[in-house]
C-alpha cells in the first residue's frame, strides 16, 4: 500500500497552523491542549436506589453501605461456669449416692482398713446376710478399696467345693455384716490369694460359725442371731 | 459490581425496576443493580404449577422424610466427666452410669429452612479467649450478644417451634430424670490398628508354614474371575477410633442443675473430658411433659 509520504503529511500540517484561529482560544491558552486533557468536574455520584434490595446491597462499595447495628458490639463477660462451680462432678454424684446408701458411715468404717482400727481385715471369718434372707459365709480374702464400688472377696467351702463370693459393701441389697472371728494373727499380706491353693485352704468355716451363732444366742437369750452392723 | 456503560446508556437505556421510579420523578440517573437478560423468558419444558407430587430427589422430598425422626427441640453440649455407679434402691441392682457435665450451653443462631434449607438450633458451650478468636467469629458471637464459645455445635429440630430464642442458656435441667436421650461423641482413638483388632478377623495361623504374616488379613480378593482387583471398601488396617460414634436410647438417671450434671445410664464413647452431644431419643416417644412446654421462637 503506497501511503502517503511522511513530508506530505508534516506540510498537511504544517497547512493547517498557518490558517487563522478564532480570537477566543488563543487567550485562553487552550489550542495547546489535546482534548482529552480538557478540565471537567468531579461526576457527582449517582444516588443510590432507596429501597434496595438486599442481594444487591454487597455490590457497593463499603463505605456506602448501610451500617450494621450488631458490629462492632462489645464482648459480652462469660457467665458463672458451672466448672468452676463442681470441679469434681463424678464424686458429687458419688458422695450423693453414699449419703443415701450409708447415712451414718458404718460401712465405710468396717471396711476401711487403712483408717479404722475395728474394720474388717484379710483373714478374717464373715458372715453376710442379705436382703432375700441366705447369708454367707467366708473367709475375707481381700478388701477393695474404690468408693462407691468398695466390696470385699469370701472364700468358703460349700460340699467340699472352693466358692467365692464377691459381696459390693454398699449394695442395699446386703442387710448385715459381721465379723465372726478375727485373724489369729496380722496377715502380712494385703491380698490373701494364695489360699486357694491346696496347701493354704482352710477349708469350710462352717463349724465355727454355727459356734459362733450358739454363742450369741446364749448371750442375748433370743432366738436369732443379733446383726453387728445393721444398715 | 455492573460494567460501566458509557454516558448515554447508563442513564436511560437499562430500564431499572427499582429505580425507573426514581428517574421518572427527579429526572437523575439512577444506578442500576444486578443483571437482566435481553431476551424474554422461555417457558420451562416441563410440568410446573401447583399440587404436582413432591420429586424425591429434592430438599422439600427429603425434609419431609425426616419429619418424623427429628427431635422437637434442641439438645446440649456436654463434657464427659467419668464414669461411677447408683444403687436402685427397689432392686437394689447397681446401675453403671456416665456423669456428663453442661458448661455455660446457650444458643448462638438459628438455621432456618428460608434461609439455610432446614431448621436448627446452633448451640455454643465453654468459653474462649477472645483474643484466640477470629475476628469473623467473634463478630459472630457478639452480634447475638453471646460471649466467646470454646465449643459450637448444630441441633436439628423439626420446625420453627423448635428453635429456642438466641441468647437463651440450656441447663441441666432441660432434661427430665427418667428420659431417654441419644448421645453422640467421638470415640476413643486407637491409632493405626490392624486387621485383627480394627475388623475383627482371625488372623494367620502360628505355625503350620505361616511365616511373619500372624496377624495379617489373608486374600486382599479374587483372581482373575473376580476382576484383578481389590473391590472398594475392603477392610484393611488402618486408623481406628476417633470417629462419630452414637450410643441410642440412654435413660437419664439423675439431673443437677445447680452443676450443670446429667447422669445418664451406662457408658458413652470417648475418653474423659470429650464433647458428648446429647438430645431427646429418636427411638423413643417425646417427653410429654417438654411437648406441652415447647419454646416459641
Amino acid at each position: 500500500m503506497a501511503s502517503p509520504s511522511p513530508i506530505l503529511r508534516q506540510l498537511g500540517c504544517f497547512r493547517s497552523l498557518l490558517k487563522p484561529q478564532p480570537q477566543s482560544l488563543l487567550q485562553t491558552g487552550l489550542n495547546r491542549r489535546a482534548l482529552s486533557t480538557v478540565y471537567s468536574a468531579k461526576p457527582t455520584p449517582k444516588p443510590i436506589p432507596e429501597n434496595l434490595p438486599e442481594q444487591f446491597i454487597r455490590q457497593l462499595p463499603l463505605h456506602l453501605r448501610p451500617k450494621d447495628p450488631k458490629a462492632r458490639r462489645p464482648i459480652p463477660p462469660p457467665p458463672p461456669s458451672a466448672f468452676n462451680k463442681c470441679k469434681d462432678p463424678v464424686g458429687a454424684v458419688a458422695d450423693a449416692q453414699l449419703a443415701v446408701l450409708d447415712p451414718t458411715g458404718e460401712r465405710r468404717a468396717l471396711f476401711d482398713y487403712r483408717r479404722s482400727q475395728r474394720s474388717v481385715k484379710p483373714g478374717d471369718i464373715v458372715r453376710v446376710t442379705f436382703k432375700n434372707g441366705d447369708p454367707f459365709n467366708g473367709v475375707c480374702l481381700s478388701i477393695r478399696l474404690r468408693g462407691l464400688d468398695t466390696s470385699f472377696l469370701l472364700r468358703n467351702q460349700l460340699t467340699k467345693v472352693g466358692v467365692e463370693m464377691a459381696v459390693k459393701v454398699y449394695s442395699p441389697n446386703v442387710e448385715s455384716v459381721e465379723i465372726v472371728q478375727r485373724a489369729a494373727s496380722r496377715k502380712r499380706r494385703a491380698r490373701l490369694f494364695y489360699m486357694r491353693n491346696p496347701k493354704h485352704d482352710m477349708g469350710t468355716v462352717e463349724n465355727i460359725v454355727t459356734n459362733y451363732i450358739r454363742q450369741k444366742r446364749m448371750l442375748s437369750g433370743k432366738k436369732r442371731a443379733p446383726v453387728k452392723a445393721k444398715k | 459490581m455492573t460494567p460501566r456503560l458509557p454516558g448515554k446508556l447508563a442513564q436511560n437505556s437499562l430500564p431499572s425496576i427499582w429505580g425507573s421510579r426514581h428517574i421518572i420523578r427527579s429526572q437523575a440517573p439512577i444506578r442500576t443493580f444486578g443483571i437482566r437478560s435481553l431476551n424474554p423468558p422461555v417457558n420451562s419444558r416441563y410440568n410446573v404449577g401447583h399440587g404436582l407430587p413432591v420429586l424425591k430427589s429434592t430438599p422439600t422430598a427429603a425434609l419431609e422424610r425426616k419429619a418424623n425422626t427429628l427431635p422437637l427441640r434442641t439438645g446440649a453440649i456436654a463434657t464427659k466427666k467419668g464414669m461411677t455407679a447408683m444403687y436402685d434402691t427397689e432392686t437394689g441392682k447397681r446401675i453403671p452410669c456416665t456423669v456428663l457435665q453442661l458448661d455455660r450451653v446457650e444458643v448462638v443462631s438459628h438455621k432456618t429452612v428460608q434461609k439455610h434449607g432446614y431448621y436448627a438450633v446452633q448451640l455454643g458451650a465453654g468459653w474462649r479467649r477472645p483474643a484466640n478468636l477470629t475476628k469473623s467469629l467473634l463478630g459472630h458471637f457478639t452480634s447475638s450478644g453471646i460471649s466467646p464459645k470454646r465449643h459450637v455445635y448444630e441441633f436439628r429440630v423439626k420446625d420453627e417451634s423448635g428453635l429456642l430464642a438466641v441468647g437463651k442458656m440450656v441447663n441441666a435441667d432441660w432434661f427430665q430424670e427418667g428420659q431417654y436421650i441419644d448421645a453422640r461423641s467421638n470415640s476413643k482413638g486407637k491409632g493405626f490398628a490392624g486387621v485383627m483388632k480394627r475388623h475383627g478377623f482371625g488372623g494367620q495361623d502360628r505355625s503350620h508354614g505361616v511365616s511373619l504374616t500372624h496377624r495379617s488379613l489373608g486374600s486382599a480378593g479374587p483372581s482373575q474371575g473376580g476382576g484383578s482387583r481389590v473391590y472398594p471398601g475392603k477392610k484393611m488396617a488402618g486408623n481406628m477410633g476417633n470417629e462419630q460414634n452414637t450410643v441410642q436410647n440412654l435413660k437419664i438417671l439423675k439431673v443437677d442443675p445447680e452443676n450443670g450434671i446429667v447422669v445418664v445410664n451406662g457408658s458413652v464413647s470417648g475418653p474423659k473430658g470429650c464433647v458428648v452431644r446429647i438430645q431427646d431419643a429418636i427411638k423413643k416417644p417425646w417427653p410429654e411433659d417438654i411437648l406441652s412446654s415447647l419454646p416459641s421462637s
